[in-house]
């Protein structure tokens, strides 16, 4: 059979197997045949993809001559040169080296890559004694190997899913396999081959006829070609197949070089020890990875993989390969158990909450339990998205995103020197729900005939009502999803430093929270085009946005909705007493509280009227507390001292007054010592509490005393912060302190505020992991406080936030 | 030959190179850079806390184009780049001894 034959033979029958046997076969033809000349005692040896009978149309015949000794090396040289000279006429690329079997014995680090060709060898002609005097390399060489794979690895991001994939060289390729048999031939595991295996061997092959070359790269262009030639229904098909086939070839191989490294690394297998100790009683976890405690419990219980992933979460352990295994068998019958025992939005939302809950998100993507999750999903597995920039699939571009988020709150959370984007990371109480805005934001992507943001934002609401998203996270992530590409858009074709780029982020944003979390949302987006993109260059316009569009809804704070535009924002005829209740509030307030909670305050305005004050505790997420009552000074402090009197821990408070001297504050707070939730009578007791603090019919003092004390952290007030900005806005001296949380912060504070004679216009208090992050609108006789009065007082909270 | 190296503002970007193609000069080298001019840094207030932004994000356009053109180019160049406030940039203009393409030996107007 000629050269020619084969290939036409391979285009018709798109039989790899076959070529790659014929190859061989005709080579070896060859090769054996202009042999016959050469001088006695010498030894023919294939090695590499020769020797393992894989030659694929270009690539090259590694060739061994092996001399009895090195004399005889000089004395070859002619016949040698003149034979290599016949072979290369005949069209062979050959790649030859000259050894003594002693040499090829003599392994070290300098000639790894020929001691591992040596593991394919395979005698061809001459003194078959000679070859026999090659032993088997010893185990060590599966270190090269793992470091050879490692270093190659990194080369290609660790990612299989490259739009251009190499498939000889990137994760999962042609290499992976044969780093899966040699490690096998070493010991470290059997050498079965995963499925999968000809269709790579298939598209090398036509790689290499359409090239003329050896050129293993799968560009767009040959995607394209090869999938007309070999019959599938579309490049994109083609694609994920050829994905799903290399995603096994490496989860296949990371585990065979994870095994082979921790057998090594004794430190390794100390903290791998000491992780045992985490085992609980469904889970076990053993040289660090997590193992079922019973085989049968996951048939019985398909809801125990959501605690599984959540154990994988809180400790960032990876589940055992058998684990995996088992998780991925139970996949069908998990997506049943998940339609039939809806809603599992809150543990999923657990799960992402956990430290390491991007782990869990990732070995939750790779088994498939996931999609099982959100069937939705599967549209972006492995899709191929062709444009100039992107560089992986959509399912990795999402993971990377979410991971590089996750990293910066990591980051940040260590106290690495990160950057304000780390800061915004940590500051954010709702990462798991930008998380799940990422998840879906381009799962729109396979439809071209939409916009994708549309598609993808439908699809979310869709998955996530099914799964019982509250009606607060739901909207903050289509909020997320709708304007996910407004920032980078910005970016890209706007003046940053022109007041009217601002102001419209600001609008889409609405509030200094969502624009957080777009920030952030943005940053990943943009990490995860390719490695290289989220360039200094592009963080700093995206934090010169940020900042601007911050300062504008600052200002906006103090700006003073008029009752026409507080209609406007509700979309809604409403009643003169209404819109009187809302002239005034700054379009914060409106953005923030729903329909439903503004009437609620519009109650208590009328019930107010009566009795100076009104007050309403509810309990949904979080126990929340609504005051509306005529402004005076202290009022802010007294209701925070109340509150504090009873253990409460405040979260979050904002206090906003109207154009008719009315203040509306609310405080969500927690009862870590459930002392609401146990006592039928202490909700009253707590809203009567309020009400004599706001009538001072009880002593501030007397009820702090009461207040429960924790353990001052030295670290975090020495970090404390606090400072004041007479620019932001217009009408009031900005005051924001960080420093660590504890019982009566707010109300010492807003007491000293009103001491010196300030009044609290807005105070916006957020608390994140034990730190408080406070900003008080303070105004003296109605206007912006002297630079020096402003500095004074920022001095003396300074000392409260620093003190204890 | 001239070479032009522009220093723009980036959300011009799109602007400039639309601008160029449309006059049909395609080839160009487009990098991101960080620099200041007259403008000097300014400082920029977050939180309260001014911080120091000394150089400020621009987009360089590098085209080599033959001397004939290079008035034409200027000037749409200067249109398209151009919103009149401080910071849109500079414009420099250099004579080129030679230029080569590499695949096939072209040399002068024909290589570039």
């Amino acid at each position: 059979m000629t050269e020619q034959d084969i290939r036409d033979d391979f285009f018709r029958t798109r039989d790899a197997t076959a070529l790659l046997a014929r190859r061989t076969e005709r080579v070896d033809a060859l090769v054996r045949n202009r042999w016959a000349g050469m001088p006695e005692g010498l030894a023919l040896v294939a090695v590499g993809g020769y020797g393992r009978a894989e030659l694929f149309p270009y690539s090259d015949v590694d060739l061994l001559i092996l001399t009895p000794d090195e004399d005889m090396q000089r004395v070859i040289r002619e016949p040698l040169a003149l034979y290599l000279r016949d072979l290369w006429d005949e069209g062979l690329r050959i790649s030859q080296s000259v050894h003594t079997p002693q040499e090829c014995n003599h392994i070290d680090a300098t000639n790894a890559e020929l001691a591992v060709s040596l593991l394919d060898r395979r005698f061809l002609a001459g003194n078959e004694a000679l070859f026999r005097q090659i032993r088997d390399p010893k185990p060590e060489l599966g270190r090269d190997i793992v470091a050879l794979t490692k270093e190659r690895y990194e080369r290609f991001q660790s990612t299989i899913y490259h739009l251009e994939p190499n498939v000889k060289d990137a994760p999962g390729g042609l290499r992976d396999l044969q780093v899966l048999r040699w490690l096998g031939k070493l010991g470290a595991g059997d050498q079965d081959l995963p499925t999968g295996v000809p269709l790579l061997f298939r598209i090398r092959c036509f790689l290499h006829y359409l090239a003329g070359r050896d050129d293993n790269k799968f560009t767009f262009e040959r995607q394209d070609e090869i999938a007309a030639l070999d019959g599938a229904a579309s490049p994109e098909e083609l694609m994920r197949a050829y994905y799903r086939a290399v995603r096994k070839i490496a989860k296949l191989a990371t585990r065979r070089l994870d095994r082979f490294e921790s057998k090594r690394s004794s430190l390794f297998s100390q903290f791998r020890d000491r992780t045992s100790r985490l085992s609980n009683s469904e889970f076990s976890v053993i040289h660090g990875g997590i193992f079922f405690r019973s085989a049968q419990t996951l048939e019985a219980d398909p809801g125990l993989l959501l605690r599984l992933f959540d154990f994988a979460g809180r400790h960032g352990l990876p589940l055992a390969p058998d684990t995996e295994e088992r998780v991925e068998r139970a996949v069908p019958a998990f997506e049943k158990w998940v339609a039939a025992n809806q809603p599992v939005w809150p543990a999923f939302r657990a799960i992402l909450r956990q430290p390491k809950g991007g782990k869990a998100l990732r070995a939750m993507l790779e088994t498939g339990a996931l999609s099982a999750i959100f069937p939705e999903l599967r549209e972006m597995e492995a899709l191929v998205i062709r444009d100039f920039y992107h560089r992986y699939t959509v399912d990795e571009h999402t993971m990377v995103a979410i991971e590089s988020i996750l990293g910066l709150r990591e980051a940040g959370a260590e106290g690495r020197k990160g950057d304000g984007f780390c800061d915004l990371a940590l500051e954010t109480n709702d990462l798991d729900l930008l998380v799940t805005a990422l998840l879906f934001h381009d799962v729109g992507k396979g439809d071209p005939e939409t916009g994708h943001v549309v598609i993808s934002r439908r699809i979310a609401e869709a998955a996530l009502s099914r799964s019982g998203i509250s009606e607060r996270a739901l909207g903050v992530v289509s909020f997320l999803i709708d304007a996910h590409l407004e920032m980078s858009s910005a970016m890209n074709g706007r003046d940053i430093s022109e007041p009217a780029t601002a102001r419209d982020v600001a609008a889409r944003a609405g509030t200094v929270e969502r624009l957080r979390l777009l920030t952030l949302l943005t940053y990943g987006d943009i990490s995860a085009v390719h490695p290289a993109a989220m360039t200094p260059w592009r963080r700093q316009l995206l934090w010169r946005l940020y900042a601007a569009t911050y300062a504008e809804l600052t200002r906006e704070l103090t700006e003073r909705a008029t009752a026409a535009e507080a209609a406007a924002v509700l979309h809604e005829n409403i009643g003169p007493e209404l819109r009187r209740f809302l002239e005034g509030l700054p379009p914060r307030y409106l953005r923030i509280h729903s329909r439903e909670e503004i009437e609620e305050h519009f109650r208590l305005d009328r019930e107010s009227e009566s009795r100076d004050a009104a007050v309403s505790l509810t309990r949904s997420a979080e126990w929340v507390l609504s005051v509306v009552a005529k402004d005076r000074p202290f009022l802010f402090a007294s209701i925070a001292a109340a509150l504090s009197s009873f253990g409460l821990n405040i979260l979050k408070a904002e206090a906003f007054s109207n154009a008719h001297g009315k203040v509306i504050d609310t405080f969500a707070f927690a009862d870590p010592a459930r002392g609401l939730e146990l006592n039928p009578d202490e909700a009253g007791q707590v809203t009567r509490t309020v009400l004599r603090a706001i009538r001072g019919e009880v002593k501030v003092e007397q009820l702090l005393a009461r207040r429960a004390r924790v353990k001052p952290d030295p670290h975090a007030l020495a970090q404390a912060r606090v400072h004041f900005d007479n620019t932001a806005s217009p009408g009031a001296t900005l005051i924001e302190m960080v420093t660590q949380d504890r019982p009566g912060l707010l109300y010492d504070v807003a007491a000293l505020i009103s001491r010196a004679g300030g009044n609290i216009e807005i105070v916006l208090v957020d608390t994140e992991a034990k730190k408080a992050i406070d900003v008080f609108y303070v105004t003296k006789a109605g206007a912006k406080l002297t630079d020096d009065e402003a500095a004074e007082l920022t001095g003396q909270v300074a000392e409260i936030a620093r003190g204890f | 030959m001239k070479k032009i190296e522009a220093v723009v503002q980036p959300f011009k970007m799109e602007e400039v190179k639309e601008a160029l193609k449309n006059i049909g000069v395609d080839g160009m080298t487009i990098s991101e850079v960080r620099g200041h001019g007259r403008q000097k840094g300014h400082k920029e207030v977050y939180r309260g806390q001014e911080y120091n932004v000394d150089l400020l994000p621009k987009v360089k356009f590098e085209l080599v184009i033959p001397d004939a053109r290079l008035d034409e180019v200027v000037e749409t160049l200067t249109a398209a780049a151009r919103s009149g406030k401080i910071g849109d940039g500079k414009i420099f203009v250099y004579d080129v001894a030679e230029a080569i393409r590499i695949r096939n030996g072209d040399r002068g107007d024909a290589a570039v």
